[in-house]
C-alpha cells in the first residue's frame, strides 16, 4: 500500500506542477540548453524569457546539465508537443542535427542563440567568436610586449563557441615566436570557477619560479575568475589573465586591478534581441533577415570597466 | 472469514511488492495521457520514448549485472563516451561500419575485464577501482578528441543504427528489446546468471560451493563495459556526432533505473525486466514532464524523489520478507 501512497504523492506533485499550465492560443517557445548553470547562458535564457513574455509568448526552459543525449530527447519531446519555435542556447547544433531536421519536417523553426548555424535552422545570433578571440589574444600579447610569454590555456573545446576562440588562439600563438604554451587544461563544466581555480593552484605550485607562467588565456570568464583567485591567493606577481564574455564578476575584478586585466564583453542582450526579433518575424510568416547574425562585442580593460 | 481476509490482504500486499513499481509506471502513463492527450498519448510518442530510453536501458542492463554480484561499476559513463568517440573516429577514418562497432566493443570488454580482475585479484572496492578507471577513460577520451566534438566527415552509414527505422520502429528500440531479452535469458535461464545471483547473495558460500567467483565477476564487469560502450556507440550514431562527455549523463540514471528495478518482479534483487521498467519510468517521466512544460529543475526533484521512495520501499519490502 505504501507504493500506492508514493505514486499518489508523485502524481499529485505532477498535477500540482501542471496546474498552472499554459494558456491556449498563445505561441509556445521552447528554450533548450545544456548549460543553464553557466552565468552567460543563464543571462541569455533570462533575457529570452523576458522578451518572450513581453511578446505574449509562453516560454518553457529546458536544461539538460551538460548532457547532449538528453538534449536530443527533450528536443524530440517539445517537437512532439508542436511548439511554435525552438531556441537552442549555447548549443552545438551538429549534436542535434537529426532533431533539427525533425523540427523542420514539422515546420517548427529552430533558432540559435550563441550557438551556430547549420542547415535546417532558421537562424543563429551570436558574437563572432573568432573576432573576439583575436581581439583579446592580441591585447594579451601586447600587454607583455616583447617579453617571453609563458602561457597557460584554460578552455573547454567541446563548446562550439569556445572551440572557435581556442582555435584562433592556436593560430595567433603559432604566429608569435615569443609565446610558449606551458599547458592547456580542459575546464570541467559545470563548476568552471572552482575547477579552474584548483587547476591554477596546482600549476602555480608546479611552476614556482617567477616568470615560469606569465599569462593565462581563458576561453571564457569563469575559468579566468578561478585562475585569478588562485593567483591572488598564492600572492604571485607578474601573471596576467584574460577572459571572454564580460560577465559582471570578471568586470569587477578588472576594475579592482586584479591579475584579470581584460575581457571581451559579449552583447548577450543584443543576441537575445536579435533572436526575439527573428522569431517575431517568422511567427508572422515572414522570412528571417540573415541566417547568421552577429551582435558586436567590446574590449573591457581597467580603463573602461564598469562604465 | 477473518482468515480469508488476512490471506487476501497478505497476497495483495505481496502483489504490490512485486508489481507495485510496474503499476506505478502504468499510473504515471495514465496521468500523462490524461494531462497531455494530444502529444503524450500518441503512437509517435510511444516510438519516441522507446528510442529515447534505448541507451539508458542498454547501459542499465550492464549495471544490473554488476549489481547482481554485489558490485558497482562507476566507469560506465566514461566507457560510453569512449565507445562513441572511438567508433566515430574510426568512421571518420573511413573504416567499415562493422569494424567501427567491433573495435570499441572489443576494447570495452578488455577494459571491463581489467576492472573485474583488479577488484577480484587485489580485493579492492569496486567503487574506487571503477571510479579510477572512469577517470582514466575520461582522460583517454579527451586525448583522442582534443576535447572537441567529432562531427565532421561522419559517413551516413554511421548514422544508420541510431537514426533509421524498421517498419516505422527505430532500430534502436529493436536493439534495446533484443538485448533485454538476451540478458533476461542469460540471468534467468543459464548457469552463468544463476552463479552471478549466487555470488551476489553470498560470496563465500558460493566460493565454498565451487563457484569460480573471480572469473564470473570479471565476466560481469566485461559485459557491463560492453553494454556501456554499445550505448555510447549508439548514442553517437543517433546524434551523428561523438562528444567526449556524452556518456556522463547516463551514469546516474543507469543506477537509478537498476535500483528502481529492484523494486519490481524480484524484490530486492537486481533483475533485467525490473531494470527495463525502471529505465522506462525515468524516460517516461522526463518525456511527460517536458511535454507538460514542467521546469527542468522540478523534473529533477520529481524524478529524484521517486527514486528515493523506491529505494526506501525496496529496503522495507526486503526487510519485511
Amino acid at each position: 500500500m505504501k507504493k500506492i501512497l508514493s505514486i499518489v504523492i508523485a502524481l499529485s506533485l505532477i498535477l500540482t506542477l501542471t496546474a498552472c499550465g499554459s494558456k491556449k492560443d498563445t505561441k509556445k517557445i521552447a528554450i533548450l540548453t545544456p548549460y543553464l548553470s553557466s552565468v552567460t547562458t543563464n543571462q541569455m535564457v533570462n533575457l529570452l524569457k523576458k522578451e518572450s513574455k513581453a511578446n505574449g509568448w509562453d516560454a518553457n526552459v529546458v536544461d539538460t546539465k551538460g548532457d547532449v543525449g538528453q538534449l536530443a530527447n527533450r528536443m524530440e519531446d517539445v517537437i512532439a508537443t508542436n511548439v511554435d519555435a525552438i531556441v537552442l542556447v549555447s548549443t552545438d547544433p551538429n549534436q542535434v542535427k537529426a532533431q533539427i531536421q525533425a523540427a523542420k519536417e514539422k515546420n517548427i523553426p529552430v533558432f540559435g542563440c550563441d550557438s551556430a548555424y547549420i542547415d535546417g535552422m532558421a537562424m543563429n545570433a551570436t558574437s563572432d567568436n573568432t573576432a573576439m578571440s583575436k581581439m583579446i589574444t592580441e591585447h594579451l600579447f601586447q600587454q607583455l610586449g616583447n617579453k617571453p610569454i609563458n602561457l597557460v590555456v584554460l578552455t573547454y573545446r567541446p563548446h562550439p563557441g569556445v572551440l572557435k576562440r581556442t582555435l584562433e588562439l592556436d593560430k595567433l600563438r603559432k604566429q608569435n615566436p615569443n609565446v610558449k604554451k606551458v599547458i592547456e587544461q580542459q575546464v570541467n563544466v559545470p563548476g568552471p570557477i572552482e575547477n579552474s581555480r584548483k587547476q591554477m593552484e596546482n600549476l602555480l605550485l608546479a611552476n614556482k619560479e617567477d616568470g615560469s607562467i606569465t599569462a593565462v588565456w581563458a576561453g571564457w570568464d569563469e575559468p579566468a575568475i578561478g585562475a585569478t583567485q588562485a593567483i591572488q591567493a598564492a600572492g604571485r606577481k607578474g601573471i596576467i589573465v584574460t577572459g571572454i564574455d564580460g560577465n559582471s564578476q570578471a568586470v569587477d575584478l578588472i576594475k579592482k586591478g586584479s591579475p584579470l586585466v581584460a575581457t571581451v564583453k559579449q552583447n548577450f542582450t543584443g543576441m537575445a534581441e536579435l533572436v526575439t526579433k527573428q522569431i517575431e518575424q517568422v511567427l508572422q510568416g515572414k522570412a528571417v533577415t540573415e541566417k547568421e547574425q552577429y551582435a558586436p562585442a567590446t574590449l573591457i580593460t581597467k580603463e573602461n570597466a564598469g562604465k | 472469514m477473518n482468515r480469508m481476509q488476512t490471506t487476501y490482504a497478505v497476497s495483495l500486499r505481496k502483489w504490490f511488492r512485486v508489481y507495485g513499481t510496474l503499476f506505478a509506471g502504468i499510473l504515471i502513463i495514465l496521468c500523462f495521457s490524461l494531462l497531455s492527450p494530444d502529444s503524450f498519448a500518441t503512437v509517435d510518442n510511444v516510438i519516441n520514448i522507446s528510442r529515447q530510453i534505448s541507451f539508458l536501458v542498454i547501459i542499465s542492463l550492464g549495471a544490473t549485472l554488476v549489481m547482481a554480484v554485489g558490485e558497482f561499476d562507476l566507469s560506465i559513463g566514461a566507457m560510453a563516451s569512449l565507445g562513441g568517440v572511438v567508433a566515430a573516429k574510426l568512421a571518420v577514418a573511413g573504416q567499415p561500419m562493422w569494424l567501427c562497432i567491433l573495435i570499441p566493443l572489443v576494447v570495452s570488454v578488455v577494459i571491463g575485464y581489467i576492472n573485474g580482475w583488479i577488484i577480484t585479484k587485489f580485493k579492492v572496492l569496486s567503487f574506487i577501482t571503477t571510479l579510477g578507471m572512469g577517470t582514466v577513460l575520461g582522460g583517454i577520451t579527451f586525448w583522442l578528441t582534443d576535447g572537441a566534438t567529432i562531427f565532421e566527415n561522419i559517413p551516413d552509414s554511421f548514422r544508420y543504427l541510431g537514426q533509421k527505422m524498421w517498419f516505422t520502429v527505430p532500430i534502436l528500440s529493436f536493439i534495446m528489446l533484443f538485448l533485454t531479452i538476451v540478458f533476461w535469458y542469460i540471468m534467468s535461464h543459464t548457469a552463468f546468471g544463476r552463479k552471478l545471483y549466487a555470488i551476489g547473495g553470498n560470496e563465500s558460500a558460493s566460493r565454498n560451493a565451487g563457484v569460480a567467483v573471480a572469473q564470473n565477476k570479471n565476466l560481469a564487469f566485461a559485459f557491463c563495459a560492453l553494454l556501456a560502450a554499445l550505448a555510447g556507440i549508439l548514442m553517437a550514431s543517433r546524434l551523428g556526432s561523438a562528444q567526449p562527455t556524452s556518456g556522463d549523463g547516463l551514469f546516474l540514471p543507469a543506477y537509478a533505473a537498476a535500483f528502481l528495478g529492484m523494486t519490481s518482479f524480484k524484490e530486492g534483487v537486481p533483475n533485467i525486466w525490473g531494470t527495463f521498467v525502471g529505465a522506462a519510468i525515468i524516460g517516461i517521466l522526463a518525456n511527460g514532464l517536458t511535454m507538460l512544460e514542467v521546469p527542468s529543475f522540478l523534473q529533477d526533484v520529481v524524478t529524484g524523489c521517486i527514486v528515493i521512495v523506491a529505494v526506501i520501499l525496496q529496503k522495507i519490502g526486503r526487510d519485511a520478507s
